[in-house]
């Protein structure tokens, strides 16, 4: 039996809570699960405070305001807060950098690994804005719904991340 | 549904999905970083798990009349581009957009960079939106979902795709059992590579 103590769950326990997160989801706010628009709501709703122009960008204005939005900002804050509880419950809570980046970078520079980091994360969400979604957006429910872009897109996204990961050291 | 209790609702969701997230161990940058290697299989497992729950359940949904579908309109060049991109990202994260704030939340300091980065991406797409919409992000086959490419009612086709996406999945653990894949410290970690040395190999088949 899975107890909330445990330091890892079956993969394929996990997974399937993952998928029926999808009911709530769907039957409360009407909506698939996903992640990466939040980053849009956010940016923009900061941005907002020293260039109110940004909200005559319609994609802004459609991002900034309204239920699901500020749903899935709450969503992301809370997954946070869940990956917190269960880190501390199981006494697998992590410190500094994790140790795979020494082998993959050779470096255990913090600097180098915070420039990467920070660089991953603007690609990342640039990336899931141009395809319009995320490994959650895209993947859990784009390809749980069969949608024919989410599988090209996810397609895609496997193969960017194969190429890069094989541009740094074996892990 | 007021944005209060949307709010109030997607923190609670979003405890669950961040709890199942860190006990899955798919937050962590080795477990994406040895799948992105073909090295650690764990990522796909899950992934797969959910994508063939989420088939399930939302095969019910649509079977019993209770909800509708929500694809994603499909646009080639929106995909193709930004999905590799996005794997780009990913790959030098060691993370996605949702595990980063699980990776935030288990203490992992470099993923405060990869937060900050994934907002002055998203607000730099913002801003050339109006300008990319030409030429990314228009066209492309609209809502389009397999069951109508291939005219067969959603449910069956969920259901029968799920059913093919666990006999994949029990293939997989036979050939990498989970719990080797967890490694000692639960972080996803395996044994560095042996160097590819012809002495190396009987040690290396036997380990495994």
């Amino acid at each position: 039996m899975p107890a909330l103590t445990d330091r890892a769950w079956s993969p394929y326990f996990a997974g399937a809570l993952l998928g029926l997160l999808q009911i709530p989801a769907f039957l409360l706010i009407g909506t698939a699960l996903g992640a990466s628009s939040s980053f849009v709501t956010v940016s923009a709703t900061l941005a907002s405070l020293v260039d109110p122009a940004i909200q005559q960008i319609d994609y802004a204005a459609k991002h900034l305001s309204g239920a699901k939005n500020w749903w899935q900002v709450a969503l992301v804050v809370g997954i946070a807060l869940g990956a917190f509880l269960s880190a501390t419950l199981s006494g697998t809570r992590r410190r500094g950098i994790a140790p795979v980046w020494a082998r993959a970078l050779g470096t255990k520079s913090p600097a180098t690994r915070f420039a990467l980091a920070f660089l991953g994360g603007f690609l990342m969400l640039a990336g899931a804005r141009i395809a319009d979604g995320c490994t959650s957006g895209h993947g859990l429910s784009g390809m749980a719904q069969l949608a024919v872009g989410s599988f090209v897109a996810i397609a895609a996204t496997f193969a960017g991340g194969i190429a890069m990961a094989h541009l740094l050291r074996r892990v | 549904m007021s944005v209060l209790s949307a709010v109030l609702l997607g923190l609670a969701m979003g405890v669950v999905f961040g709890f199942v997230l860190e006990k899955s161990r798919v937050f962590e940058p080795a477990v994406i970083l040895g799948q992105l290697q073909l090295r650690n299989f764990l990522m796909l497992k899950i992934f797969l798990s959910g994508v063939a729950a989420g088939l399930v359940v939302i095969g019910a949904l649509v079977a019993s009349g209770l909800s509708g579908l929500h694809p994603k309109a499909a646009i080639w060049t929106a995909d193709i581009v930004g999905g590799l991109i996005l794997g780009a990202g990913i790959a030098l994260a060691g993370a996605c957009p949702g595990t980063t704030l699980a990776q935030i939340g288990a203490g992992y300091r470099d993923a405060w960079f990869t937060l900050a980065g994934g907002l002055l991406g998203a607000l730099t797409f913002t801003y050339l939106e109006p300008t990319l919409r030409p030429v990314l992000l228009e066209g492309g086959a609209g809502k389009l979902t397999l069951d109508k490419v291939l005219g067969i009612p959603f449910p069956w086709l969920a259901f029968g795709f799920a059913a093919l996406i666990i006999a994949g999945l029990i293939a997989l653990e036979r050939w990498r059992p989970w719990r080797t894949e967890v490694g000692a410290d639960a972080d996803g970690l395996l044994p560095p590579p042996e160097p590819s040395a012809p002495a190396a190999v009987p040690a290396a088949a036997s380990r495994s």
